[in-house]
């Protein structure tokens, strides 16, 4: 039978797509139509708060996997994971040095999928290392740090001693053996500066040696106020990036 | 007028670069957002699965009492661990990662050219400079690394000894054995310069008093300076040395080769060996580093 013959009328495939997409609930979160058309797929870029990260149209060699490889959204997309995993982690961990240790060990063995959840957070925190790194010799190699980008490479510099700071603190908190000896041995590091490291170091640990004054610190640090400093710069670096038209391009 | 006329062909030429850029772009929706979706699933599902089969480590509960052997620092700060063998304590662990990370992020601003952006390597000599950074900095390291542990000492005398044991059955020393010259023991490693030579006393301990450093303004214990010139060149003066000058000779050389011409060829070059030093510190300080930090074939103690 040739179609268009016959005007077609609604088929189910119609009516469900309506009753779907163009129903006021729909229509009030979203406020352009479905992104099957030019305008609506912008649309639907810049007037979504997510999504606006983006500009709405990109060159063609930036959606090259190669020209990238992701790293910088593979480092955001960790530390959204991190974030989520760590909430999670905060409902079943006492920073304590009589809890914290017995904390980590009901968690492996009494909450359902709670050892699970460590694991997710601990080589989500190590692929992040891994990430920034790997993403700030992509962005050196590609040239990306050239006029007028040379302050987001600065930002960028901030965010990967910001991460490395994050996984440092965090790395006391199951209290075992080798979480304090690593900080020991990491904070016996500040203390060696000239002058004002041994006072430095006692404000970080808190005392003499590391202990309870520590454990409050590092959580603290690693719970809060890093987490809330790296978003800061985080935002700049995205602003930037798009302040700066994008990513670089060839001349 | 005056104005409008000059503006003219500007903005014409805005407007003829711009149109011939848009047929170069694509949709952020879908073309971008899918490939981050795909990626983020891809990482999801990786890390899930690397999750379920690998678990975290968990050691006994930390004890003040008892002091592992080797410790160690996380595995991203063993770089400095390692450096911490080799020279001063404040400047393996505050002055070498504090200047190296100004360094990192002076570098727009020493390499200001337009050249080369936004794409991987595409300056002339890019990857050259790449490769010998990279080859001389891991190498480099390796060497410096070995020549402290005395590494050359053992294979001068397994080469000048063959066959040969260095002790008899009896446990005594072999006398036929030829071992490192004694008239050569300061060369034995860095710190031999301080040991094996006859520092006079007058130079391993002039006091200086408590009246240069004065902590005692800032509330601080006073501390009293005694230098030991023969401690001061061995950990500082010739690490700052060979970390500031053996960089700046390879520039030079590669710039008198012909390999490195332009600023971007330097921080290519320099950049590739950074990131090599660190990599091979970092391995070192993580896979051969056992008791007491000696250099050891292959272990892992430190379980990340």
């Amino acid at each position: 039978m040739a179609t268009g013959e016959q005007p077609r009328g609604q088929t189910l495939g119609d009516r469900l797509y309506d009753f779907a997409f163009k129903n006021r609930v729909w229509k009030s979160v979203f406020r352009s139509g479905y992104p099957n058309t030019p305008r609506n797929q912008m649309l639907a870029v810049a007037t979504n708060v997510f999504l606006h990260l983006h500009p709405t149209r990109i060159h063609r060699t930036h959606v090259k996997i190669t020209h990238t490889f992701c790293l910088g959204g593979l480092s955001f997309f960790l530390f959204l994971g991190l974030t989520i995993t760590g909430v999670l982690l905060m409902f079943y961990y006492v920073p304590s040095i009589e809890r914290a240790y017995g904390d980590i060990l009901r968690l492996e063995t009494d909450v359902r999928f709670g050892q699970l959840l460590r694991n997710l957070h601990r080589w989500m925190a190590h692929g992040m290392v891994l990430t920034v790194l790997m993403h700030m010799m992509r962005v050196f190699y590609t040239g990306a740090y050239k006029p007028p980008r040379e302050f987001n490479w600065v930002v960028g510099v901030v965010l990967l001693v910001l991460t490395l700071l994050l996984s440092f603190t965090g790395y006391l908190l199951p209290w075992d053996q080798l979480a304090l000896w690593a900080i020991t041995v990491g904070t016996n590091m500040v203390g060696s500066a000239p002058i004002l490291g041994e006072p430095n170091r006692f404000v970080l640990v808190g005392g003499f040696q590391v202990g309870q004054a520590a454990l409050i610190r590092f959580y603290t640090l690693h719970v809060i106020g890093l987490p809330l400093i790296a978003a800061i710069f985080m935002a700049v670096h995205f602003w930037r990036i798009r302040r700066d038209g994008g990513l670089a391009r060839p001349l | 007028m005056a104005v409008s006329e000059q503006a003219q062909p500007v903005s014409g030429a805005v407007r003829g670069r711009q149109r011939r850029a848009r047929e170069e772009e694509l949709l952020v929706w879908p073309d971008l957002v899918f490939i981050e979706f795909i990626a983020a699933v891809l990482f999801t599902i990786t890390l899930a699965i690397l999750s379920v089969l690998v678990d975290a480590v968990l050691l006994d509960r930390a004890n003040p009492a008892i002091t592992p052997n080797p410790s160690k620092a996380p595995w991203y700060f063993l770089n400095l661990q390692e450096l911490l063998l080799h020279m001063h304590p404040a400047l393996a662990g505050v002055i070498v990662p504090t200047v190296a990370l100004i360094a990192l992020g002076a570098i727009p601003y020493f390499d200001t050219s337009n050249a080369g952006q936004g794409e991987w390597l595409s300056t002339p000599r890019a990857w050259p400079n790449l490769i010998v950074g990279s080859i001389v900095g891991f190498v480099g390291t390796l060497l410096l690394i070995f020549y402290d542990a005395s590494s050359h000492v053992r294979l001068y005398e397994w080469v000048a000894n063959p066959g040969k044991s260095k002790f008899l059955s009896n446990g005594e020393l072999n006398p036929s054995f030829n071992g490192w010259p004694d008239s050569l023991a300061f060369l034995k490693s860095l710190r031999s310069i301080e040991t094996e030579l006859n520092w006079p006393d007058a130079l391993t301990s002039i006091p200086v008093g408590e009246k240069i450093l004065r902590t005692d303004l800032l509330g601080l214990p006073a501390i009293p300076l005694e230098i030991n010139v023969a401690k001061v060149i061995v950990e500082q003066i010739i690490p700052v040395s060979t970390m500031i000058g053996l960089p700046i000779l390879l520039s030079i050389v590669a710039w008198k080769v012909g390999l490195a011409q332009t600023k971007r060829d330097h921080m290519i070059l320099q950049f590739s060996g950074f990131i090599a030093v660190f990599v091979i510190l970092t391995i070192i300080g993580t896979f051969f580093r056992g008791e007491g930090l000696e250099l050891v074939p292959y272990t892992i103690y430190s379980h990340g």
